[in-house]
């Protein structure tokens, strides 16, 4: 479970997340949705680790990530916003590398990771060195390493991002996935359509605030909109105005 | 697994797959021992050259005494005609000397003779000759000097106030090792140079990468991720170094020393004794390396600042060799100069303080520990994974 409550964060002069509170349950999705600019990275990266909060308190499973960092870290799993990867190193060595870094069981470090390569129907490409990888390739290989260790809390940013359809489909699956195993899954996105279908719980943010949250009803309900899309712009232009 | 091994040994597989880190990091090493042997070789020749050369002569009809006591003196002449100042402009010639035609009567008259030896003062590798020949000439000068004194019943001694004599206190392997001075040079550069790809891909290449993001969110303090990169980069600085030496002193055995009156000779114990006062270097090269690396914004960033880094090792060497010092124990606990002194003292055989190997490898480890903080410190930084 994670929990975040009234959380600021300034860089300089911007002041990039004012306000944020919510919490993303175990066994639920919960999406953190916002046009571009909106806080979300800058409040996922508190959550991992990156970035220190000036003020609020950030809480995966129970432990304060600005006093017990590894602690906390040790308890996600994370898609982060830079997909970079060592060239010269195959897929499957990507997955250990961050395996042993979680302290995973070197003993079933082998199988925990072909389980992942089946799931994520990467069998043909993990033995292969990621120089060349495509998009959709590369993004499986990231998604590899952050769930090797079997994370209880899950941070996804913009996953689907420039992806074709068929690896959005497999992300969906995943995600789909991590639902039913009891995890909490926090993923961040500027997509309504795609927060609408995968999410029971929606946080709107918007220029650093918080403008609405709820499931898809509340939402469509707050914002007196039939149609979501056309919630959620509403709720935007009026957190702008 | 403890995690500064799980970094030290991803890094060493990364490194070990860079085709171009691996090729700067062992050229170098490769190459020095090559052009330790071609330039000990050529100086060595450019020597005994002078010892047996064949001087082009003008006018050499006209002294056939002093020819006859060249000749004596194992030179061969050759007989030259033409324009000598422009034959030695071309580089046709290293030398001429030319007897002037009134040489006999000059000679008889008691009148002293100009002999001209036409050199060119820009060429280095003809000084060695014109210096011999500028002896020969002044040493047939004494001997005519000395005969024309005695017959006129006046001992030569009146005309030799003072005589010189060369009294050499360094032993002929001290007088090897100052002419190799370079070999030392040669092994603090292979410190910083082995490494420098390995150090530069692990910072600046993983930030340009953007792979230092998801590196950071593992579990793992900062400190551990930078020593096991430093631990990785001093691998391969060491493993540089001590290929410099194993091949530069391999060369050395190549090289025809005696021939200059040079003695070289590296055992096994002398060989473990150098290995262990230069590589604690290793670990001092890569920390800055690093932080230099963290400071780049990119690999290209960072490779220019690293090659001015690597003037730094030169100072010492440079500095030794234009400014001969009384070597004092403290300056074992510099950095760099620590490690050139104590290679110039084993290459020469001379006895070395322990107290040198503790003092300079204390040093380098000590600072590069510091610089290591100090670049984790910056990893600690927010701003390392912006820009």
């Amino acid at each position: 479970m994670i929990e975040v409550k009234s959380l600021y964060k300034s860089f300089a002069e911007i002041k990039a997340v004012k306000d944020v509170s919510f919490t993303a349950n175990n066994g639920q999705v919960t999406g953190l949705l916002g046009p571009n600019g909106a806080g979300k990275s800058t409040t996922l990266r508190i959550l991992y680790g990156l970035l220190t909060q000036d003020s609020g308190s950030a809480l995966v499973d129970d432990i304060d990530i600005k006093s017990d960092r590894l602690g906390a870290q040790q308890k996600i799993g994370v898609l982060p916003d830079s997909h970079g990867l060592y060239i010269r190193l195959t897929a499957r060595e990507h997955i250990y590398y961050f395996g042993r870094l979680h302290k995973f069981d070197e003993d079933k470090l082998e199988s925990q990771t072909n389980e992942l390569i089946k799931l994520l129907d990467m069998q043909s490409i993990a033995d292969r060195r990621v120089e060349g990888f495509s998009q959709g390739e590369r993004m499986k290989v990231c998604l590899a390493r952050s769930l090797v260790h079997n994370p209880p809390n899950v941070l996804l940013d913009e996953p689907t991002n420039g992806l074709d359809v068929m690896t959005t489909r497999t992300v969906r699956e995943i995600i789909e996935e991590l639902k039913t195993k009891n995890i909490a899954v926090l993923f961040s996105s500027h997509l309504m359509h795609e927060v609408s279908r995968l999410c029971d719980h929606i946080v709107i943010v918007s220029e650093g605030s918080i403008v609405a949250s709820g499931t898809t009803d509340e939402i469509r309900a707050a914002a007196g909109e039939d149609n979501l899309e056309d919630a959620f712009v509403k709720l935007v232009e009026g957190g702008v105005n | 697994m403890h995690p500064v091994s799980i970094v030290l040994g991803k890094e060493i597989r990364d490194a070990a797959r860079d085709r171009r880190a691996l090729l700067t990091a062992f050229l170098f090493p490769v190459l020095s021992p090559l052009l330790v042997y071609f330039m000990m070789t050529a100086i060595i020749e450019l020597q005994t050259d002078a010892d047996k050369m064949t001087i082009p002569i003008i006018g050499g009809e006209h002294a056939p005494a002093l020819i006859q006591w060249l000749k004596e003196q194992d030179v061969h002449l050759e007989k030259f005609s033409g324009d000598a100042k422009q034959a030695v402009k071309d580089k046709d010639k290293e030398l001429v000397v030319i007897i002037p035609d009134d040489f006999q009567q000059r000679f008889g008259e008691l009148k002293t003779v100009p002999v001209e030896v036409v050199s060119d003062g820009s060429r280095t590798d003809s000084q060695p000759k014109v210096r011999r020949v500028h002896e020969l000439l002044r040493q047939y000068n004494q001997e005519i000097g000395a005969l024309r004194l005695i017959a006129r019943g006046v001992s030569p001694d009146v005309t030799r106030v003072v005589v010189s004599q060369h009294v050499d206190v360094a032993s002929k392997e001290q007088r090897a090792a100052t002419a190799l001075n370079f070999i030392p040079m040669y092994i603090i550069l292979a410190a910083f140079v082995a490494g420098m790809g390995i150090a530069v891909d692990s910072t600046a290449g993983e930030r340009e990468r953007k792979t230092l993001e998801p590196l950071f969110i593992n579990p793992v303090e900062r400190y551990q991720i930078v020593t096991g990169k430093w631990l990785a980069a001093t691998l391969f600085s060491a493993i540089g170094m001590a290929l410099t030496l194993v091949l530069c002193v391999a060369a050395m055995g190549q090289v025809p020393l005696a021939q200059i009156g040079l003695q070289f000779h590296i055992g096994n114990g002398q060989m473990l004794s150098m290995l262990l006062a230069t590589l604690p270097l290793a670990f001092l090269a890569t920390s800055m390396q690093l932080l230099l690396g963290i400071f780049a914004k990119s690999f290209k960033d960072a490779q220019s600042y690293i090659g001015l880094l690597v003037l730094l090792p030169m100072a010492p060497s440079m500095y030794m060799m234009f400014n001969p010092f009384m070597t004092r124990e403290w300056m074992f606990a510099i950095p760099m100069l620590g490690q050139h002194l104590l290679l110039v003292d084993v290459l020469g055989a001379k006895e070395v303080p322990l107290i040198g190997y503790f003092y300079s490898a204390a040093s380098c480890l000590l600072l590069g520990m510091a610089l290591v903080l100090i670049t984790a410190r910056l990893f600690q930084r927010e701003s390392i994974l912006s820009g």
